[in-house]
């Protein structure tokens, strides 16, 4: 019976679905970049402020992550709404905020991890601020912020589905479908397929990102 | 939720002076030492947060100009029954949570078990992919909605992560601790409970904390099947399209979880045993 | 080396009967057929090269590895009739770094076996202190600390005196000083044999430093693979006679200089010399050296202390024997090494060294002669030792037990 389902509405779903890849993809791609700029920035305080206000920096950014982290999904959907309306540009919102969280945390820990040693003869060696940070900081970091963006994957993955609720995009519309029509005939199917779908399409993205992973890191680093 | 896992405590050592080791001036152990300054610096923080953004909240309340919806909508008793339901789902589930995932997790440390532990939390890693809104719907469909089903929903969501940390846990403690203590007469029984689970319990903790916030998180949705919870509130301010309502309800649900994170990391600092 | 004392000893004998552990799918056993016996109330070193059994062996004697086959008796009793908890409670079981459990204070992880034994509560703070005060940590500072606040070598007293808490005739250690730097390994190693002489525990100990071995054990066990018997003989015999090859290697080239650090002055034969008091006319005292032969007399002061070597030429310049400088005199403690007794030789400029009692009091000369005198004595004793074995062994072809020291 389910099969039937899947048969009868299945562009809706693939639709669904993709869009549901397409918001997620899109998030964590802007979360990426606003991390990792972050991040680098916050490994720029050091040579300003000394070392204590890097330290600071660090701390008060993964504390304000800790924090971002534990605001409910539907909360900052409910936060946002009023701002941004309904539809997909809050959904994105939504999602970008908390994809952002993971990254930046491993990309602070990341950078600021790289050794020292490495970096002083990078700089010994002529090389410009900006060419240690692209050419050594970032590859060699570049593992740990892989795994931070993973995490973020997942994470926003659900969110998205929760964020549907602003009527944004992706398969949690279908979910929300199964919830309105409780002791429908469709309800299973729809909640039930959609779950799935996103279980599913989860672990493919996942897939792919450790491939892209393994690729973009240099082989000498490659555990 | 950590991106990093946490490992267990091996015994640093403050390094070795002749003279001194006869006079023993050694410096003793502050909470500086052993917390981490984020940790530090939440504890402090969250619940000064909390309680201003909450006095903000009261206050805006009181001098606000609210239509009759609105205010009905954020009427104190209402939302004072939300907020004691809301803790009531989580902290019910939490127990089952701890109930359920810390006995699982030392029985898959234990000898011939240890073989299903991978696959136990493989299996466990593959339906924490899963939306937790779809989770709660499914649920809701199979079993019915209500207090019952929604306890279910956050219990199964809760329980991966404190089952993945009381195993990264309890694997994380030395072994030569756990032969120094079955070598000196401990029995199996003994080191479990006096060796092993004092050490892991940093980490155990800190799994029960992730549980609790991701718990008061989903807990926010269970409105959806009719479970109560300040979602009510939140819900009801979007059907009636009223931004006051969405924002206020969405600021105490977010309090509430900042609150909840606070008091985690409390038992966490508490239950952290001595000398670690 | 502890030398014999007459008190009591409180330890217990323990014998392996051939012992054999085999571990599944492995070609060759980890131990292969060991039969021993520990005396009661000796420290013995178990020491071979790396996966020789040594560590096994250890761990069988207190069951946290079964043997394969065989038996193991502490005091005549097999180790299984009594339940492994109930054994190791009675087994004093010390590891390197101490290993203690770091979420317990230290006089909460002394007072675990004591506790487990059902001792109440005031005996076992009683014994804690004295615990700690016989390994040098002052209770009152060190009872409620945590391990990570101790340096290595605090943790390491606290793990000896954690296997000594219940008073076991037994004690297992395994590599106890390995993971401190060589001062402070120096020091607990010293303060072991302080313990033991007062004690006199039977302590199975296993180590990969044959110095240690040499300079701990009353008895070496030196394994080779699959834990089969190179040698188990006092250190003396091992080093003046080594039973073949594979020791001698391992025992390693300067095993003549090795013996240095294990015979004390005591052991050596003093020599006469010409003595002199001061105050004393430098006449008389040159006429004795003279007729002795001796071209330089040791002066003493009123208390019998030595204050002055002085040469023949040197105490004709006055009447009557100055004085001299107790202090300043560099003279040999009895219980000194040979090692030191060489050193002092070499600067005093007289070919000997000056020996003096605990209470500083002039005992006599030893020189160079006595030295090698006395090396030469324990190589052919050993020699004659290792004879006498090798005939026991062609005769009963069991294993062997070790040799009664004659020293």
């Amino acid at each position: 019976m389910v099969w039937q389902f899947i048969e009868d509405r299945r562009h809706q779903l693939l639709y669904d679905g993709f869009q549901h890849v397409y918001l997620v993809v899109l998030a964590v791609v802007l979360a990426a970049v606003i991390a990792i700029l972050l991040a680098m920035f916050a490994t720029r305080v050091p040579r300003i402020g000394g070392a204590v206000a890097g330290v600071a920096t660090s701390n008060v950014l993964n504390m304000l992550t800790a924090i971002g982290l534990t605001i409910p999904g539907l909360a900052l959907v409910g936060l946002l709404m009023p701002l941004t309306g309904i539809g997909a540009t809050t959904a994105l919102i939504c999602v970008c905020f908390y994809a952002v969280l993971p990254i930046l945390r491993n990309a602070i820990v990341g950078l600021v991890g790289v050794d020292a040693a490495l970096l002083e003869s990078a700089r010994g060696m002529g090389m410009g601020e900006l060419a240690v940070m692209f050419r050594i900081r970032l590859p060699l970091a570049w593992p740990v912020i892989i795994a931070g963006i993973r995490v973020s994957l997942q994470m926003s993955m659900g969110i998205a589905a929760i964020a549907a609720y602003a009527l944004g995009p992706g398969l949690g519309k279908d979910i929300f479908t199964g919830l309105g029509e409780l002791g429908g005939a469709n309800a299973l199917n729809y909640a039930l397929v959609a779950t799935v779908g996103v279980v599913i399409l989860a672990l493919i993205l996942d897939f792919l990102l450790v491939l892209l992973g393994r690729l973009t890191t240099s082989k000498g680093i490659r555990a | 939720m950590s991106t990093t896992t946490p490992t267990s405590p091996t015994v640093p050592k403050t390094p070795d002076a002749p003279e001194a080791d006869r006079a023993g001036a050694r410096p003793r152990l502050r909470l500086r030492d052993r917390v981490e300054a984020e940790t530090i610096g939440l504890l402090l923080v969250l619940p000064v947060l909390v309680v201003v953004v909450f006095l903000g909240y009261v206050w805006w309340r009181q001098t606000a100009d609210l239509d009759s919806i609105e205010r009905s909508a954020l009427a104190w008793p209402a939302i004072r029954e939300q907020i004691v339901h809301h803790i009531e789902l989580t902290v019910v589930s939490s127990v089952i949570v701890v109930a359920v995932a810390v006995p699982l997790g030392i029985l898959l440390t234990r000898g011939p078990a240890r073989s299903f532990a991978p696959v136990v939390v493989g299996i466990a890693n593959a339906g924490q992919a899963a939306p937790s809104i779809g989770l709660v719907a499914l649920l809701a469909i199979w079993l019915g909605i209500g207090f019952w089903t929604a306890i279910l929903a956050l219990t199964l969501y809760g329980l991966l992560p404190v089952l993945r940390n009381t195993i990264t846990g309890l694997d994380g403690v030395d072994p030569t601790l756990v032969e120094a203590g079955r070598g000196i007469g401990m029995s199996a029984g003994a080191v479990l409970l006096r060796i092993e689970l004092p050490l892991a319990l940093p980490v155990i903790m800190a799994g029960i904390r992730t549980a609790l916030v991701l718990v008061v998180g989903t807990a926010a949705l269970v409105t959806f099947i009719g479970a109560g919870g300040l979602g009510d509130s939140l819900v009801a301010g979007i059907n009636l399209f009223r931004f006051k309502v969405m924002i206020a309800s969405a600021l105490l649900i977010a309090l509430l979880a900042l609150l909840v994170e606070w008091a985690g990391r409390v038992l966490e600092l508490v239950f952290r045993p001595k000398g670690i | 080396m502890t030398t014999p004392q007459n008190h009591a000893v409180s330890g217990a004998e323990i014998t392996l009967d051939n012992v054999v552990k085999r571990y599944a799918g492995q070609r060759t056993s980890a131990v292969d057929s060991l039969s021993l016996t520990i005396p009661a109330g000796e420290i013995v070193m178990f020491i071979g090269p790396s996966g020789c059994g040594k560590t096994t062996s250890l761990k069988m004697i207190n069951r946290l590895i079964e043997p394969t086959s065989g038996s193991i008796s502490i005091n005549g009793e097999d180790i299984r009739t009594k339940s492994q908890d109930e054994l190791r409670r009675r087994i004093g079981y010390v590891i390197q770094g101490g290993s203690l459990f770091p979420h317990m204070t230290v006089a909460r992880n002394i007072a675990i076996v004591p506790k487990l034994l059902g001792w109440d509560k005031k005996r076992i703070a009683t014994r804690v202190d004295e615990l700690l005060d016989l390994v040098g940590l002052d209770p009152a500072r060190y009872r409620d600390r945590y391990p990570r606040e101790l340096s290595g070598g605090q943790q390491q007293r606290v793990g000896v005196a954690r296997g000594l808490a219940a008073d076991p005739p037994v004690i297992l250690m395994d590599e106890p000083f390995g993971a401190v730097d060589p001062i402070t390994r120096q020091r607990l190693q010293d303060e072991l044999l302080s313990i033991q002489r007062e004690l006199h525990k039977t302590i199975v100990m296993v180590t990969h430093d044959i110095d240690e071995a040499i300079k701990l054990g009353d008895r070496v066990l030196i394994l080779q693979d699959g834990a089969k018997v190179a040698q188990y003989d006092t250190p003396e015999a091992i080093l003046a006679a080594p039973a073949n090859d594979f020791v001698d290697d391992f025992v390693g080239s300067g095993s003549a200089l090795k013996q240095l650090t294990l015979a004390r002055v005591s052991d050596l034969e003093f020599t006469r010399r010409s003595t002199a008091k001061v105050g004393e006319s430098s006449t008389e005292a040159i006429a004795r050296a003279e007729q002795a032969g001796d071209a330089a007399v040791v002066v003493l002061d009123a208390r019998n202390r030595p204050v002055a070597w002085r040469f023949l030429r040197q105490l004709r310049r006055h009447d009557t024997i100055q004085e001299g400088d107790w202090e300043s005199l560099v003279t040999l403690d009895e219980r000194a090494t040979l090692n030191d007794a060489l050193d002092t030789m070499l600067t005093s400029g007289h070919g000997g060294a000056i020996v003096c009692d605990g209470r500083d009091q002039y005992l006599g000369v030893v020189d160079f002669d006595s030295v090698t005198g006395h090396m030469r004595a324990v190589e052919q004793e050993a020699a004659v030792h290792q004879e006498a074995a090798a005939r026991h062994n062609a005769v009963e072809d069991d294993g062997l037990t070790a040799p009664e020291a004659s020293v």
